[in-house]
């Protein structure tokens, strides 16, 4: 008597290295790109292969040919492909998450817009970081800032907004006490200068730092909600627009348009496009990150 | 620039021929790539690479790399001529020239970095043609990979005065080229050209070589020396620069090289610039160790 092959469903063990990426990831690398405008890059193609495992756990689907066919498919995929989403874009939130998002912040924008506002009687600085999560990106922002404090922006008042539609995240990110994981792009300088220990574990952030932001609850859909944030200077919204569809993506998006000052501009998370959203704002290239940007008025016809 | 300052140009570019180490192969292999496809014969190409043992190895390894994406290595120079093509074959084996055509020795800027950023901008400026139906994709290969030929010629004839400008390009984080011309008085768009025509090759590199930071003054070869203007630009904000941070923000659509390259290529605008920056990011690890192997 023969035994028929074991094909009962195992669990499938991470994938840890590009080598073993198989050529239907980038099928659904393409998929991903084409919904989100979110692009995993070959050599972290595999992070997208560990977040398709799971999900392909989940479903007990045994290879990835049959994942695809959840994703594309089968009934719900649209459901699932948000899903995927939400496990690829996991674990991203840390401070001091982009280095060469917040070079080109200080290095090339903050010298732009200073000295393009200084012609301008108020001297004041207006970052919105919408959809903040437990507030680690403001409080990034913010001590980037207060770096710049006593050169660049002498003299200035600076305003950080940060909103996040979680009530639970917002309280999370008010307290601002972190542990090593959120902590581990952070410098010993950044640690010692601007944080205070906890407990052994924990560190939080000094009271200098909270007093430039303003945290509150906001949600990105409602229209009079979004109306009131005006006159930004900077926009962040990293890994939030993935959590809506087409129509209400494009209206949000329009809105971040018309909340940002002329010369203003507005920062996905690093691997986020925004595709075929708006086709107002420029693309710009700095070294090792794009943004988009609102033209100044004598640009705006360009 | 002084009639002055040309004549020490010329004059040191001079001296750089009479340097040992420029393959013998290089010379006859540019005269080639000058000429159309028609002309050059495969069993010329092949002739003249077997003279070189180091080059013919340097070759088949280069030609093994995914960057030229072949299902099955070529095992002779015979072979990969015949499922790479021959244009494409010629650009390898100018690459691999290239490497050994300028001695080790004192550099004020890292070959290695300099060759990513030669090689990348190569290869930038070959997917970027992809996208255009009517560019020559090879061609621009060649331009991109030699546009800098100037930091070489800097490095050797003309050391010290670059290693100010060097320096201060770091300090202040500014472009090179405009470090050169603050303290050299000339950039390595002359002395590029200088050796460029010295070594007779094809108008429109020179072009390329002579105006990548100018494309307003080139005569000739517009759309060629826009693409590598842009190319170039994209290469050094995405981590294939000069090994320094440039303050510097760059603005693709807006820039005068896009419009110039757009009425030549209309499906320019077809091209999704997003996913192309992103798709070179795959590319940078694929180049720092196609570096290694070819000029390690």
């Amino acid at each position: 008597m023969t035994v028929a092959p074991q094909t009962a469903f195992a669990p499938r063990a991470p994938i840890k290295s590009a080598e073993a990426v198989d050529p239907v990831y980038r099928q659904i690398r393409d998929l991903v790109y084409r919904v989100s405008g979110i692009y995993k890059a070959e050599e972290k193609l595999y992070l997208l292969a560990d977040g398709c495992a799971r999900r392909m756990n989940q479903l007990r689907s045994r290879t990835p040919r049959e994942y695809w066919d959840h994703l594309t498919a089968q009934p719900g995929h649209n459901g699932e492909l948000r899903n995927l989403l939400n496990e690829i874009t996991i674990g991203e939130t840390c401070l001091f998450r982009s280095q060469p998002q917040l070079d080109a912040l200080r290095k090339v924008i903050l010298p732009e817009i200073v000295a393009e506002k200084s012609k301008q009687t108020t001297r004041r600085l207006r970052i919105w970081s919408a959809g903040c999560s437990t507030g680690e990106e403001p409080y990034t922002l913010a001590m980037n800032m207060l770096e710049e404090n006593e050169k660049l922006l002498k003299g200035w008042t600076v305003e950080i907004f940060a909103t996040d539609l979680n009530d639970r995240s917002v309280d999370t990110a008010k307290a601002g006490i972190y542990g090593d994981y959120a902590l581990r792009n952070t410098t010993t300088y950044f640690k010692h200068k601007y944080f205070s220990a906890v407990d052994e574990k924990k560190l939080q952030v000094h009271p200098a730092v909270k007093k430039l932001i303003t945290f509150r609850r906001l949600n990105l859909q409602n229209d009079s909600e979004m109306l009131f944030m005006k006159a930004m200077d900077l926009i962040f919204c990293c890994n939030v627009l993935i959590y809506f569809d087409g129509a209400s993506k494009s209206k949000v998006v329009n809105h971040f348009f018309k909340n940002l000052n002329f010369g203003g501009y507005f920062f996905l998370g690093t691997s986020e496009s925004l595709m075929n959203l708006n086709d107002q704002f420029h693309l710009i290239h700095f070294p090792g990150s794009i943004a988009y940007w609102k033209p100044s008025l004598s640009n705006a016809k360009l | 620039m002084t009639a002055n300052v040309t004549a020490t140009i010329r004059e040191r570019v001079q001296r750089i021929e009479t340097m040992p180490a420029i393959p013998a192969v290089f010379l006859p292999l540019l005269k080639m790539l000058a000429s159309s496809t028609e002309e050059v014969r495969v069993d010329e190409v092949v002739r003249l690479v077997s003279y070189d043992n180091a080059i013919a190895a340097q070759c088949l390894r280069v030609a093994s790399s995914p960057l030229f994406g072949l299902a099955q290595l070529p095992q002779s120079i015979k072979g990969a001529v015949i499922s790479l093509g021959l244009r494409r074959v010629e650009t390898i084996l100018l690459t691999c020239c290239l490497g050994q055509a300028f001695p080790a020795g004192k550099w004020s800027l890292d070959p290695d970095v300099f060759w990513r950023h030669s090689l990348g901008c190569a290869l930038v400026c070959r997917k970027f043609s992809e996208k255009l139906a009517a560019a020559d994709r090879e061609k621009a290969y060649t331009a991109g990979l030699l546009h800098d030929l100037g930091f070489m010629v800097n490095c050797q004839a003309f050391s010290e005065e670059f290693s100010v400008a060097m320096e201060r390009a770091c300090r202040e984080e500014i472009p090179l080229h405009q470090a050169e011309l603050a303290t050299m008085g000339f950039t390595h768009c002359e002395t590029g050209r200088a050796l460029a025509e010295k070594w007779g090759l094809a108008d429109d590199v020179v072009e390329v070589i002579a105006h990548h930071h100018a494309i307003e003054q080139s005569q000739k070869a517009q759309p060629l020396v826009a693409l590598v203007h842009l190319s170039d630009l994209l290469c050094r904000m995405r981590g294939l620069g000069y090994g320094y941070y440039e303050r510097h923000k760059l603005n693709l659509i807006s820039d005068p090289a896009w419009a110039i390259l757009l009425k030549e290529h209309c499906d320019l605008e077809g091209v999704d610039l997003v996913r192309f920056t992103f798709e070179l990011d795959d590319a940078v690890e694929e180049i720092r160790t196609l570096v290694s192997t070819v000029f390690g």
